[in-house]
């Protein structure tokens, strides 16, 4: 079991927070960051060419952070990577000691600023999580005997905000189904939208962790706030907090945030 | 139908460059009803370039044939006399037309003259919309009758990804989410069960290599013959 996972199970609340890989090669900053952070929560994720615009890889900075004892979620997305891909990753992930992932489908490439990229989506999200799944029961989808089986705490995302909902709580039900154990939500913008959405996914029995996002410094307060409401409500099994223009400032944010 | 769309002229022009006598061959299907390649459009492209020579003082001459049906041999043969006058064919057909003119004729150019765009249907007069990827598996049956591989750009098989707003596509707000049409249409029929099953990962393989399809009177016909 990850560390990640005896959080979720044992916990009341638990916290993560994203980070990007560097937009080059230089990985010192991020791992000093990280080191920094690291003891305060209870996951970096890292993320994977978010937002459809190319950085190091993911799985590179998460092996490099989980050697300096954190705790990793490695975020895998199916834009960019076909099932052969997600198989070597997934493996490399295991073999680095990564023990979680989070699996998602990724914005569409005309989103990023490599518009022009061929978009893969072999597998969608769903079969992203039964691909890792049959990783960790020793074969690869062709069937084949795996020399070492990794184990994954395994995540997917959902969008609170889509609408319509029901198609995506279907789609949720399948990530459930399909091996998710956490599910964390797309930036949420106030405690209304998450109370609807926990009404219509509270037979689900899933563990979600709240998104919530300060995508500029203006933000700021108004998500502490957020926060602080939403781990007030007992609503969720924990929160996912990021900073995609300023990652530097995640610590301050976690003061701001008291933790 | 194939829908396709002419080549910018300028394109066109360029690549006609080489050629003295060039024959612009309509085709009178799909490329005809998209408005794109039939006998009128090929018309249209030959006085253009013929113009465009004369401005520029050239020698040079644009004539027009339009076959029923480019991507049949059948239709083929009856240029076989009128090719021998030219010196490169420039096709208005889909690429498979294109393809089929340039296998029947080796020793004649054939340049493209429009682009193909997709497999799709006539909404209107002047309006054509993309309706198949030509998968090979087909899964229309569950899916309510829309297609979630040429409709949703993720191509999504078990709902959909977290973007649609409004019902709307979050690569295009003016484009309606595939699986918000599909959720609609089939919570409008109660037959949302359709939806609840995994689907498991789609079986590229047979994409790998170009598609050929034979009818079984094709093979009982050869087969009788060795
Ligand atoms: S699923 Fe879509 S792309 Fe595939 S054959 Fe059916 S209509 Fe065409
Ligand atoms: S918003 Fe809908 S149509 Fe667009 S990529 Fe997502 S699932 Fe596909």
């Amino acid at each position: 079991m990850s560390k990640f996972e005896q959080a979720l199970a044992h916990k009341d609340f638990v916290l993560t927070v994203e980070l990007d890989p560097p937009r080059g090669v230089a990985l010192a900053p991020l791992l000093e960051l990280a080191s920094r952070l690291a003891p305060r929560v209870d996951a970096l994720v890292v993320s994977d060419n978010r937002g459809a615009m190319p950085r190091l890889s993911g799985l590179a900075a998460g092996a490099r952070l989980a050697a300096q004892g954190a705790e990793v979620i490695l975020t895998l997305t199916c834009r960019d990577m076909n099932r052969l891909a997600l198989t070597s990753q997934m493996l490399a992930a295991g073999a680095e000691g990564i023990g979680n992932l989070l699996l998602v489908s990724g914005d569409y490439v005309s989103l990023g600023d490599h518009p022009g990229a061929k978009p893969v989506y072999d597998l969608d999200s769903v079969q992203a999580l039964g691909l890792a799944v049959t990783l960790a029961s020793g074969r690869d989808l062709a069937g084949q005997e795996l020399d070492g089986a990794p184990r994954f705490c395994l995540g997917a995302v959902v969008a609170a905000q889509s609408d319509p909902l029901p198609p995506q709580l279907i789609k949720l039900k399948k990530k459930a189904q399909a091996g998710a154990r956490f599910i964390v939500t797309q930036p949420l913008t106030g405690l209304e939208e998450l109370q609807g959405f926990c009404r219509q996914t509270a037979t689900l029995g899933i563990k979600l962790l709240a998104g919530l996002e300060v995508a500029d410094p203006g933000q700021r307060q108004g998500v502490v706030g957020l926060f602080k409401e939403i781990r007030g409500s007992g609503l969720v099994a924990g929160a996912h907090l990021s900073m995609p223009a300023a990652q530097d400032d995640l610590p301050a944010l976690l003061d701001a945030c008291g933790l | 139908m194939i829908v396709a769309q002419r080549k910018d002229f300028e394109q066109i022009k360029a690549a006609a460059a080489d050629f003295r006598k060039v024959l612009v061959v309509g085709c009178g299907t799909c490329v005809a009803v998209c408005l794109t390649g039939g006998e009128k459009e090929a018309g249209i492209l030959a006085a253009q370039l013929d113009l465009a020579s004369q401005i520029q003082g050239e020698d040079k001459s644009f004539a027009v044939a339009c076959v029923e049906r480019q991507c049949d041999l059948e239709f083929l043969d009856e240029l076989a006399e009128t090719v021998l006058d030219y010196d490169a064919l420039l096709s208005l057909a889909c690429g498979a037309g294109i393809q089929l003119l340039a296998e029947r004729y080796p020793r004649v150019p054939v340049l493209a003259g429009v682009d193909t765009t997709f497999i799709g249907i006539n909404r209107d007069v002047g309006l054509w919309e993309e309706r198949c990827r030509a998968c090979r598996a087909c899964v229309l049956t569950t899916t309510g009758g829309i297609c979630p591989v040429s409709l949703c750009p993720k191509g999504m098989l078990n709902g959909p990804c977290g973007g649609t707003r409004q019902g709307k596509c979050e690569t295009d707000p003016e484009r309606d989410c595939a699986w918000s049409l599909i959720y609609e249409r089939l919570a409008g029929l109660d037959r949302l069960e359709n939806l609840s099953a995994i689907v498991a990962p789609r079986d590229h393989g047979a994409r790998s290599q170009p598609g050929r399809q034979v009818h079984p009177a094709y093979l009982r016909r050869y087969s009788a013959h060795e």
